[in-house]
């Protein structure tokens, strides 16, 4: 419990950075709906266009003069800060104590290794959940002035949902990644590549067709917000994806972690 | 000159690295133009009949994948990512690392003026990112070349889009240097980097949508937007004057900072 209480107090100035720029993004990016908002111009466009080419764009879902397909076109953004803000806590945890020289102490405590990783586990993910929040409450508090219906509201409380799970996947990661490598200058860089890799391969699979298998190896292309405002849930095969990789990168962490020689 | 070739050597690696991604990236996008272009053609069929409106309202009035620059315009931001992140990483350890690491009491014993030292360590990662300018240069030439199916591009426009990658790298690495100075501690580079540059990033991504918002002006992203450039064969002047006084501002600000910085020691 001490370690928990200490690791989130250490991390609450990362997490205040974080829900600036959070807070940041979905200030400008609301800002900018004003001009689309009921715009009476743009709503006659939409109208005259083909149903067909509604479809192909992603114009019924992502109707952009309404604040719920705005939501739907920022939620790709959401999800990369949160994701990077996941696997940089995820892999900062583990690795600091290295790098800080304080690893010797902590691991002179009268607690297991396990015990050690499962404490900074709670205290990130903790800190993820107060992020994940704070973001919702952004996106609800600044889209209260354009007066939203309350089929906006389940859209955003499914979009954080999902953007959660996006956390949860990447945090586990970064703590797998800090766990495994045993030099712990090169844990950072290796998370960080590991993120733009996936976030790459998430833009190649939305560019052809041909692509679109790529889908499965991108964490960035399970939730997508056409897909979940269309259906009102998520697909099964991606939330067991999910699921699948969260469990086995923590399992595979802890294991590693607690037989692991470690730089003092 | 031995901080220099230390400094220099210290980041050799990363920048190898760094560059080959950037050059794989730029293969495997690249790669796939000419599938991409033929769908891009059909796809230009149906724009053009969309009105000017809808198309800057998903910000898609000035991206043409069907034609070469307009693909890798597309490409060249997300070469920026990586180039920002490679610069602020380096800008933001280029003297926390010292401090770091309990390295800065030797180095300050040494006898040279602080200010000499911030020269050289500057000079030694300007030119390690140079090599990975260098790098997508040459990648962007090649690559381009070999997988342009046979479409014509304007050599003096892709120049010009290239050209921007000095002050992009620049605009990162000297903020990343003042902001190390004005914490009292660095203990991890990468978060802030990531931070920094995936935090312009995504403030840009906004700025092609319709509407008015001042706040997409501080990201270098938007000052140097490959796009614009493709579509006007001309930089935007205001927002690149943005850049250069952000990076003089701050290159000034390094030097008074680290002038009278309270250093931690170990002991």
């Amino acid at each position: 419990m001490n370690i928990f209480l200490r690791e989130i107090k250490s991390n609450i100035k990362s997490l205040l950075i974080w829900s600036g720029i959070v807070l940041m993004i979905s200030t400008v990016g609301f800002a900018k709906f004003s001009a689309y908002a009921d715009n009476p111009d743009l709503l006659a466009i939409l109208d005259n266009l083909p149903a067909a080419m509604l479809e192909a764009f992603n114009l019924n879902s992502f109707n952009l003069t309404t604040v719920t397909g705005f939501y739907g076109v920022m939620f790709a953004y959401f999800g990369l800060i949160l994701s990077i803000s996941a696997v940089m806590w995820g892999s900062d945890i583990i690795s600091k104590e290295e790098r800080d020289k304080t690893l010797e102490f902590s691991m002179s405590l009268p607690v297991s290794r396990g015990q050690v990783v499962w404490a900074k586990t709670a205290a990130v993910l903790f800190s993820s959940i107060v992020l994940a929040l704070f973001t919702w409450g952004a996106i609800v508090v600044n889209a209260k002035q354009y007066q939203p219906d309350s089929k906006f509201y389940e859209f955003v409380a499914l979009g954080s949902l999902a953007l959660f799970i996006m956390q949860m996947i990447f945090l586990s990661i970064g703590i797998l990644i800090a766990c495994v490598v045993k030099q712990h200058k090169l844990s950072g860089s290796v998370a960080v590549s590991l993120l733009l890799g996936t976030y790459f391969i998430s833009i190649l699979s939305s560019l052809s067709d041909k692509l679109e298998f790529l889908k499965y190896f991108s964490p960035f292309t399970y939730f997508n917000a056409a897909d979940f405002f269309r259906d009102a849930k998520f697909e099964p095969v991606f939330v067991w994806l999910s699921a699948g990789i969260i469990v086995i990168a923590l399992a595979a962490g802890f294991f590693t972690y607690s037989k692991r020689d470690l730089y003092i | 000159m031995n901080i220099f070739k230390h400094e220099f050597k210290m980041n050799f690696k990363s920048t190898i690295i760094w560059s080959l991604s950037i050059a794989v990236l730029i293969f495997v996008f690249m790669s796939l133009f000419s599938t991409i272009a033929a769908d891009a053609d059909l796809m230009n069929e149906a724009i053009a009949q969309m009105p000017e409106e809808l198309l800057m309202a998903f910000g898609m009035n000035n991206v043409d994948f069907a034609s070469v620059l307009g693909y890798f315009s597309f490409i060249f931001l997300f070469c920026q990512v990586c180039l920002a992140i490679q610069a602020s990483n380096y800008g933001i350890s280029l003297v926390s690392v010292e401090e770091r690491e309990m390295t800065a009491d030797f180095l300050l014993a040494k006898p040279i003026a602080r200010n000499k030292i911030l020269t050289n360590k500057l000079l030694a990662v300007i030119t390690n990112l140079t090599i990975t300018n260098v790098v997508v240069w040459i990648s962007s030439f090649v690559f381009l070349n070999m997988f342009r199916d046979g479409r014509e591009y304007e050599t003096k426009t892709l120049v010009m889009i290239l050209l921007t990658i000095v002050l992009f790298q620049l605009f990162f690495l000297s903020v990343g240097v003042v902001l190390s100075l004005l914490m009292k501690r660095v203990r991890s580079v990468t978060p802030l980097s990531m931070a920094l540059a995936f935090g312009m990033f995504v403030v840009n991504a906004f700025s092609g949508m319709l509407g008015d918002s001042k706040l997409e002006l501080i990201t270098p992203f938007k000052h140097f937007d490959p796009n614009y450039i493709s579509a006007n064969a001309a930089y935007d002047t205001p927002l690149v004057l943005i850049s250069v006084s952000v990076i003089l501002i701050s290159i000034v600000g390094s030097y008074m900072l680290y002038q009278r910085r309270n250093i931690h020691t170990a002991v």
